[in-house]
């Protein structure tokens, strides 16, 4: 009997289906891997086994009898132990504080026993010694710690409630193999110990190094189920993929020229590992993969907001040296980020200011002249069919996808010739996505060369001319004509990655 | 008055600061005849532009956000007054030297603030706390701790003598600090950037703002008003004191946030100090006519500054 069967889990949100039915079954001493692309449902269905997220529909079973757990604490209490995606660490507190968190060694008064504390942190710790690298220890404070350490960190934090059910969700996301090698040793023992494993990765090589059984979900719905011995790799991806449509590919009304625009080559940064291509003037080139692959952190680079430790690039055949976006923008590129909010709008400042921000940084020019700067700008707040009340409103009262139409109203002004696009459709209308490819398009017959990197791999494929595959920070593949596929994709996104330099 | 028009008038922190302008003024005359008198008025407004000048520094830093706050205001004005009287020693000839000497010097103060709160990433409150802790310290090296220095003639006249219809030309000064720096903020590239990076400095520094120069020029030019405020600190008490600007610290960040420019930074105007400036000085009148004692003063602004914060953080969740 399986010590946990969920069947028929629905969820929806808002208007998003995020699980269709899905069924699930783990048995106690297995470690059974969950994949699947981004979006279709696995940290869902997680969070709903542990109580974090109330599903529409379906039922859970523990030991064969139905649950419904109404908060973590109580799936906790039936002992489900959770490694969240996003971390459920409190960055201010200290590492032996976030392991221990709610179950603190106490004395006899009732106070916290800070040296238990302590000491019971630094033997957790010991088994990760000698891969988490310098500087942690049980008092230093989670915000200073790297990713990878903080995922550690979460690791440890959900064995020390000694759970006998532990879902990772992707927690080996940002472990370089010797983290995963000493994460692996400990899953064996658990797993020897009877603890099953729900195990969450986008990597295949880990699927059939560590898993017994594999399930595969795809729009909700999961869609394979079987044991590590009777499938393959090539099954693993059919799945995932479903039945190969081409992608609706978007009419194109301009053809890239042959003139480069852009050169990199071997560039390297954090998450860079020695990328080289060409762009030509009037193409989208896409850049494609799974999450954080190094899609946007090549954007982010080009634009001088992330150092480059090697390589070099060339804009219109000359050195560019991206020393900061202020020096990079004076060679007429320009980086819209998707993550408006953060990286796009100053929100409680008028649109005007907005929109003329980067203009006025790249003319030099002391005095704001309104009227000039509202005509130059004005052509491509309406070429984007930006929505608003009055250029004195502030951004925050305008919808996300007008917000972006902002950001890239702002650049246009700069006329650009190289366009850096690092998922600028995340969560916007399909309206607003209507305006941003047609501009696109217009931008290309222009000569503009634009660089889309976005998580939607329909866009993807539906809009480049070709596609870059990004895996472990290096360019694996690249898509042209019809390999532009989500078959092809696939295959090169979910392969092994190469070591890392 | 219905909820919502109540709602609309929080909302400008301008109109409350007139309000409470208008209200002190009545009160004040209502506990002691006189006080909203002409004559008393002009004292009144002198003494609130020495205010008005550093919290216009103030407000700058502020502007910027990432928690920016210049505690060192105090320390400088202090400063500037002692260099000011020693270079000018009460001559009139030595007056321009001095100023363009205190000017330079209280510059370079400040921009060795920014510098280490930019480059060195230290926290304006550490930052400045440690530059005010430097420029007292080296003060009373200076001094000894025996004041020395005196005002030339022309630059107490300026402060305190009537100069065109009635009014001191000290006023003018701020007037004309009032009318540049509004229009330097709506007005010019560097403006738009203050507000940028006070918003969001992220995304400034992707539109191509010059986050880290920006910042260091705002604690260069707080350094710069405090000098100001020293000058014309001299030029109304003629001698130096020690510790004559220790005063200003408080009031010149609460002045900012009774005008309504938000601690946050990225929103908020000089105009709206410059009338903080004012409701302050007139509660501050008020209260020594209802002689309250100097640590109570303290207390009172002290707990304005709360209770402006709790009525703005209010606000906010209002209209979030
Ligand atoms: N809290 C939420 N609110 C709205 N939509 C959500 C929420 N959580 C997940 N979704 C949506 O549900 C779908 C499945 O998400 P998720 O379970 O996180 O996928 P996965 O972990 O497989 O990448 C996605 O389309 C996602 O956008
Ligand atoms: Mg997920």
């Amino acid at each position: 009997m399986p010590i946990l069967e969920a069947s028929g889990i629905r969820k929806q949100f808002g208007g998003v289906v995020a699980l269709a039915g899905a069924d699930f079954s783990l048995d106690a001493g297995a470690v059974h891997a969950l994949i699947g692309s981004n979006g279709c449902g696995k940290s869902t269905l997680c969070k709903i086994i542990a109580g974090s997220v109330a599903a529409d529909a379906g039922t859970i079973r523990l030991d064969g009898n139905p649950v419904s757990f109404s908060d973590p604490q109580e799936a906790a209490a039936a002992g489900i132990g959770v490694f969240y995606q996003e971390l459920s660490l409190v960055r201010p507190m200290t590492v032996a504080e976030n392991i221990y968190l709610g179950r603190e060694p106490r004395m006899r008064t009732g106070l916290l026993d800070r040296d238990a504390l302590r000491s019971q942190a630094e033997n957790a710790l010991e088994q990760f010694r000698s891969v988490i690298g310098t500087g942690v220890h049980p008092d230093a404070r989670v915000a200073d710690l790297s990713a990878d350490q903080s995922q550690l960190i979460e690791i440890l934090k959900v064995l020390a409630a000694n759970p006998r059910i532990i879902i990772l969700d992707e927690a080996t996301a940002a472990l370089d193999r010797n983290q995963v090698d000493a994460v692996f040793h400990r899953i064996r023992a658990l797993k020897a110990d009877g603890c099953a494993i729900i195990f969450i990765t986008h990597r295949m090589d880990e699927v059939f190094e560590i898993a017994d059984r594999v399930t595969v979900m795809r729009n909700g719905l999961t869609v394979l189920s079987q044991p590590i011995g009777q499938t393959s790799h090539d099954e693993i991806v059919a799945a995932m993929v479903g039945d190969v449509m081409p992608p609706a590919r978007r009419e194109r009304k301009h053809v890239p020229a042959q003139e480069t625009a852009l050169e990199v080559e071997q560039l390297s940064a954090a998450k860079l590992a020695g990328v080289s291509f060409k762009a030509r003037r009037g193409e989208i080139l896409g850049l494609g993969g799974l999450h954080g692959q190094g899609q946007s952190a090549l954007l982010r680079a080009l634009f001088g907001a992330l150092p480059l430790k090697a390589g070099s690039i060339q804009v219109d055949g000359k050195r560019l040296a991206p020393k900061g976006p202020r020096t990079v923008m004076r060679r007429s590129i320009a980086y819209v980020s998707g993550d408006r909010a953060r990286h796009g709008v100053m929100a409680i400042r008028p649109i005007f200011e907005n929109l003329v921000i980067s203009l006025l940084s790249r003319e030099r020019r002391v005095v704001v002249q309104t009227e000039r700067l509202e005509r130059e700008t004005r052509p491509f707040i309406e070429r984007l069919k930006l929505k608003f009340s009055s250029l004195q409103a502030t951004v925050a009262e305008l919808s996300g996808g007008n917000q972006q139409k902002v950001v890239l109203a702002r650049w246009l002004a700069t006329h650009p010739s190289v366009l850096l696009l690092d998922d600028p459709t995340k969560g916007i209308d399909i309206q607003t996505k209507e305006d941003l490819y047609s501009t696109m398009d217009e931008l290309c017959s222009q000569g503009v060369c634009i660089l889309l990197h976005s998580s939607d791999d329909e866009e993807l494929l539906g809009i480049s001319d070709r596609v870059l595959v990004f895996n472990g920070g290096r360019i694996v593949a690249e898509l042209t004509g019809e390999q532009r596929n989500r078959q092809a994709l696939y295959e090169a996104a979910y392969a092994t990655a190469p070591a890392a330099a | 008055m219905t909820q919502a028009r109540m709602l609309a008038l929080l909302k400008r922190p301008l109109s409350i600061a007139i309000l409470a302008i208008l209200v002190l003024l009545a009160g004040g005359e209502l506990l002691s005849p006189g006080f909203a008198s002409p004559r008393q008025i002009v004292t009144l407004l002198t003494i609130a532009a020495l205010l008005g000048v550093v919290a216009a520094g103030q407000n700058l830093v502020i502007l910027g956000g990432r928690e920016g706050i210049d505690l060192s205001v105090g320390g400088i004005i202090s400063f500037a007054a002692f260099l000011a009287g020693n270079v000018m020693q009460q001559q009139d000839a030595y007056l321009l030297q001095a100023v363009g000497t205190v000017l330079l010097a209280t510059f370079c103060i400040g921009l060795v603030t920014g510098l280490g709160v930019t480059w060195l990433r230290i926290p304006p409150l550490v930052m400045t706390l440690g530059m005010l802790g430097v420029v007292q310290g080296g003060l009373v090296l200076l001094t000894r701790g025996v004041p020395s220095g005196r005002a030339a003639p022309m630059l107490s006249r300026i402060v305190s003598e009537p100069l065109l219809l009635g009014l001191p030309g000290i006023l003018f000064i701020w007037i004309l600090i009032g009318v540049v720096l509004t229009l330097v903020l709506r007005r010019t590239t560097f403006g738009l950037n203050v507000y940028a990076i006070g918003t969001n400095e992220a995304a400034a520094a992707l539109a191509g703002v010059p986050v880290r120069l920006t910042r260091t020029l705002l604690f260069a030019l707080s350094g710069l008003f405090a000098g100001l405020t020293g000058i014309l600190l001299l030029g109304y008490t003629e001698y130096v004191f020690i510790g004559a600007g220790d005063q200003y610290m408080l009031p010149s960040i609460i002045a900012v946030v009774i005008g309504g420019t938000s601690l946050a930074g990225g929103s908020g105007g000089y105009i709206g100090t410059m009338a903080g400036a004012i409701v302050l000085i007139l509660l501050q009148s008020i209260l020594t006519t209802l002689n309250i004692p100097p640590f109570g003063r303290q207390i009172v602004f002290g707990v304005t500054l709360l209770g402006l914060m709790l009525l703005y953080g209010r606000q906010r969740r209002l209209r979030g």
